[in-house]
């Protein structure tokens, strides 16, 4: 039921009420009337008769009273008429043949209402004596057809007047409904279709209309906060993209300029440590009045005065009017026209950090929605501000655990590859050293040699050292990276050199198949000093960066590759100093500024794919280990040099390890060759006895420490043991051991293909006075011989 | 025939009247056959009844506490039933109280003056005797009012009726009230009888 329904129905309910109400009280009211005036006419009536009839009553004449009686004729209402004497017997009635009256007669004086007639007695008395009684009955039903008309012609009244009511109440009643039904849209229409900007027209001035404007001021309010809210959501999401500060500062401020809207708005930046507070960031439309402000970015703003020290201790401050302020910053933003501010801190697990500040040309111009609003986005901005923070560490540690995980791996694989890499060479030095210490032997022997076959046997000789160095060099470059970092002197002469060669397939051979050519410029100062350094790291760090110029040069160029000492005078109190250049250039296509600088980070690449970012890092880090200066010059297009700067260290002198003359103090000595392989063991034994020696070979560790100690009782021991290392069941270590156990002067020589390695692991066993790697040159077998067994 | 219907309609009432007087009739006759008593107790109500319906000049009474005396002169035909009727009875606070006389000169402080079986003879003396008092005489003889009496007891059709003499009331300065006037006959109003 609509409500104009129910206003109608009550209307008419209430005034049909009334109305019936007035019609029953009307009838009563007549009723009682009409009766009271029936009851007054018949006892005047009745009065009269019953004093007239008082001597009839009293000298006992019926006919006079009947005369009396008659005279009701006049009064048609009364329909009977009785005179009783004082014992209650008839005397006279009236009409003639009434028949006894049906019902209780009254006492004297009484009236009675008896269905439809009224009964009354009357006294007759005279001079105070009662001489009977009269009893009148009278037919209302004449009255009470007049009060039923009187009924009918008010109830068509009432009705008459229900239907003006009711016409009467449609327009009054539609000045109830119809803001009501106004209210009622306006609220569909919020609710139905969300749309807040909906407003209930107001038709009246009174408690209606009221509500009407509390409604729309309500629908005002919510559809603000809706479009604070909106703004809220928005920039909460334009922040979540966004991780690092200045970046969010921006869209804040941009959001604030542009939704909120503002007409100044920057971010202060706090640093709770110096008490600083710098000017981050302004908003794109606020960047020229900052300037003007003397707030542009960076620019630091002296705390006390300024106003903002409530806001660096956490407070929201809200200046409404800036006119009373007395502040020279406030007072130059009045000037700029700018007349409220409210400046919220930024605030991080209850640290201030910066403050937003926000101000508009009105005064009083930021409501207290408004100051919320910049409270909690200032809360917000705090929030994501510390997790950028997080973020930016995160990704931190993440790349350092990137970057380690990579060179992990890296390494991984390196070793795995040094350790096929040693097993090759190994074998390699296994199988060539019966060639190699043949071709000496010959070359040193066999006098009746021709030229010819002189020439040929030195040029074996050369080509097995040729695979022996390369062997070596494969291994060393595949060095392991746990290895500790030991100082040792370096020649970087050799190792630019060195490493010129290893690389050479890179910057000549595989381009020279697509036509580029890459020509190398090699100065390579004479007397270089050697430095202290890793060679092993030195080299991986030069092939980095010759690789790096080889690859900044696509169509070719120059490689350049120079040593240089610089020295400086001892001078101002430094004392004198030395140090050793070495410097890689290339005519390619060069880095820019921001190339150059971060082109030391880890995995910072422009190669794509193909580059893992690690090249020039792994430089860095070389550098950094031994103390060198890296500088890097490039211009785009133009080249790139890379200058590393090794100091000297002044008065190290250079260990050199005199031999002895190779055949001078050569003695007859008594050897145990131990070896699993016959070939090495026949070619050892026939040098060493063609030097004179007395050889005994055993073909395996049990065997040879077997004979070592059959020997050692006997009248002729061993002066010395050569032991391989790598053998089934004993090896060498084992058999020096044992060897060192029966007799602690013998020295023992170990002959191995991992010689190196077993320098650089320091896994020398204790009991071993000497190794020589395989090849073994027959120039260090004698020399080691004869320093061992020299006689003490 | 509209009339032969009315008068058949009629004939019921009539007879039922004609039945009704008849019954008052025998009643009537009845009582009077006890005995000649209750003639005169009623006569004796009716003399009572005077009281109420005729007023006096208050000089009629000689203080104001002075009885309403109703007398008999001659011999009285009511015995004891005119004490009965006045017996406990007032009359505007006043007492009553019955007379007999046999003198006429007695009448002195007579209200009511019933005079007993006079011959016309002796009726003139007395009443020239009360004449300039404020007495209600009655009486039963015949032609009483006429000849100066007030009011005569008239028996018509064994009915007892009242005849009263207006003038002779004026001339005893009493008012008699029209009511009572209503119910009797009248002396007509003729010239002064000479006296």
């Amino acid at each position: 039921m609509t409500l104009r329904r129910r206003l109608m129905r009550a209307a008419l309910l209430t005034s049909g009420l009334a109305l019936l109400l007035t019609l029953v009280g009307f009838v009563a009211a007549q009723l009682i009337t009409l009766r009271e005036s029936t009851v007054a006419h018949q006892s005047s009536l009745g009065n009269v008769i019953a004093a007239n009839s008082s001597a009839a009553l009293a000298f006992q004449d019926p006919e006079a009273a009947r005369e009396i009686l008659a005279a009701l004729r006049a009064d048609p209402n009364v329909v009977a008429a009785e005179l009783r004497d004082p014992a209650g017997s008839p005397f006279a009635v009236y009409p003639a043949d009434a028949s006894p009256l049906p019902v209780r007669v009254p006492e004297d004086g009484e009236h009675s209402f008896e269905g439809r007639y009224l009964i009354a007695a009357y006294p007759v008395v005279q001079g105070g004596r009662t001489l009977g009684t009269l009893v009148l009955t009278s037919d209302m039903a004449p009255v009470y057809r007049q009060l039923l008309v009187l009924g009918v012609v008010a109830a068509i009244v009432a009705l008459v007047a229900l239907f003006g009511a009711y016409l009467l109440s449609r327009p009054l009643q539609r000045q109830i409904s119809e803001p009501i039904a106004a209210l009622v849209g306006a609220a569909s229409a919020v609710s139905g279709r969300g749309d807040y900007s909906v407003r209930a027209a107001r038709l009246s001035d009174d408690e209606l209309g009221r509500l009407t404007d509390t409604f729309n001021d309500m629908l005002a309010r919510i559809e603000s906060q809706l479009g604070r809210l909106n703004l809220h959501n928005r920039i909460t999401r334009a922040i979540g993209d966004r991780q690092d500060l200045p970046s969010i500062f921006r869209v804040v401020l941009q959001h604030l300029e542009d939704d909120m809207p503002i007409d100044f708005g920057c971010m202060l930046l706090y640093d709770s440590a110096s008490e600083v507070l710098t000017v981050g960031s302004a908003g794109p439309r606020s960047a020229p009045l900052a300037r003007q402000l003397a707030m542009a970015e960076g620019t630091q703003i002296v705390i006390e005065p300024s106003g903002f020290a409530r806001s660096v201790r956490g407070e929201l401050v809200y200046a409404p009017d800036l006119g009373e302020a007395s502040f020279e910053l406030l007072q130059g933003m009045v000037q700029a026209g700018l007349r409220s501010l409210v400046a919220a801190p930024l605030m991080v697990e209850s640290r201030v950090f910066g403050v937003l500040v926000a101000a508009r040309r009105a005064p009083r111009g930021f409501s207290s929605g408004d100051c919320e609003f910049l409270r909690q986005l200032s809360e917000h901005v705090g929030l994501a501000s510390h997790q950028a923070h997080l973020h930016s560490a995160l990704q931190l540690a993440y790349d350092e655990l990137r970057q380690t995980q990579k060179a992990v791996m890296q390494q991984e694989r390196l070793r795995a590859l040094g350790q096929m890499a040693s097993g090759v060479a190994h074998d390699i030095n296994n199988a060539i050293s019966p060639i190699a210490l043949y071709t000496e032997s010959l070359l040193e022997r066999e006098a009746g040699l021709s030229e010819r076959g002189r020439g040929h046997l030195t040029t074996i000789q050369q080509a097995i050292e040729d695979v022996a160095q390369t062997v070596g060099r494969m291994r060393e470059f595949y060095r392991p990276r746990e290895a500790q970092f030991e100082l040792a002197r370096v020649d970087l002469n050799r190792v630019a050199q060195q490493v010129l060669e290893l690389t050479r397939v890179r910057w000549s051979d595989v381009l020279q198949e697509r036509g580029i050519v890459i020509a190398p410029q090699i100065e390579l100062a004479a007397a270089l000093p050697s430095i202290m350094g890793a060679e092993g790291e030195i080299r991986d760090a030069l092939t980095n960066l010759i690789f790096n110029a080889v690859d900044a040069m696509p169509e070719g160029g120059t490689l350049g590759i120079r040593t240089c000492v610089v020295s400086r005078q001892a001078d101002a109190g430094l004392p004198a100093d030395e140090a050793v250049i070495l410097e890689v250039s290339d005519t390619g296509v060069g880095m820019d500024e921001d190339t150059r600088r971060r082109c030391m980070e880890p995995f910072f690449t422009t190669k794509g794919e193909r580059g893992s970012g690690l090249g020039l890092a792994m430089v860095y880090g070389m550098a950094r280990r031994h103390s060198a200066e890296l500088d890097i010059e490039s211009a785009v297009g133009r080249g790139t040099t890379v200058r590393l700067k090794f100091a000297v260290r002044a008065g190290e002198p250079e260990s050199v390890v005199r031999l002895p003359a190779d055949s001078a103090a050569r003695r007859r000595l008594r050897l145990l060759i131990i070896d699993d392989d016959p070939v090495i063991i026949d070619a050892l034994r026939e040098i060493l006895e063609g030097d004179g020696h007395a050889v005994v070979a055993a073909d395996g560790g049990r065997k040879g420490i077997d004979v070592f100690a059959a020997a050692l009782s006997g009248p002729e021991p061993f002066s010395a043991v050569i032991t391989d290392l790598g053998m089934p069941y004993v090896d060498g270590r084992q058999v020096a051991a044992d060897v060192k156990a029966l007799s602690a002067a013998t020295p023992v020589l170990l002959l191995t293909g991992w010689g190196q390695r077993l320098l650089d692991d320091r896994d020398i066993p204790p009991c071993v006075d000497r190794v020589l790697k395989k090849p073994p040159r027959l120039r260090e077998l004698r020399s080691a011989l004869a320093e061992l067994t020299l006689p003490a | 025939m509209p009339a032969a219907h009315v008068q058949a309609r009629r004939r019921p009432r009539v007879r039922r009247i004609v039945l009704a007087m008849a019954g008052t009739a025998a009643a009537w006759a009845m009582s009077c056959a006890f005995a000649a008593a209750p003639e005169y107790q009623l006569k004796a109500v009716f003399l009572f009844q005077f009281s109420q319906f005729v007023e006096w000049p208050s000089t009629a009474f000689a203080q104001d506490d002075a009885p309403f005396t109703v007398c008999v002169l001659g011999e009285d035909p009511f015995k004891q039933y005119l004490d009965d009727a006045v017996r406990g009875e007032k009359v505007d606070g006043r007492p009553f109280a019955v007379k007999r006389l046999q003198r006429v000169e007695q009448v002195a402080d007579c209200h009511i003056l019933f005079i007993a079986q006079a011959s016309p003879q002796r009726l003139d003396p007395i009443l020239d005797a009360l004449r300039g008092r404020s007495i209600l005489t009655v009486a039963d003889s015949a032609a009483f009012a006429e000849r100066g009496g007030v009011i005569e007891f008239v028996t018509a059709r064994n009915r007892l009726r009242l005849r009263i003499n207006p003038r002779a009331a004026r001339a005893a300065d009493l008012t008699i009230s029209s009511k009572l006037l209503s119910l009797a006959s009248l002396v007509p109003a003729g010239p002064e009888p000479a006296p």
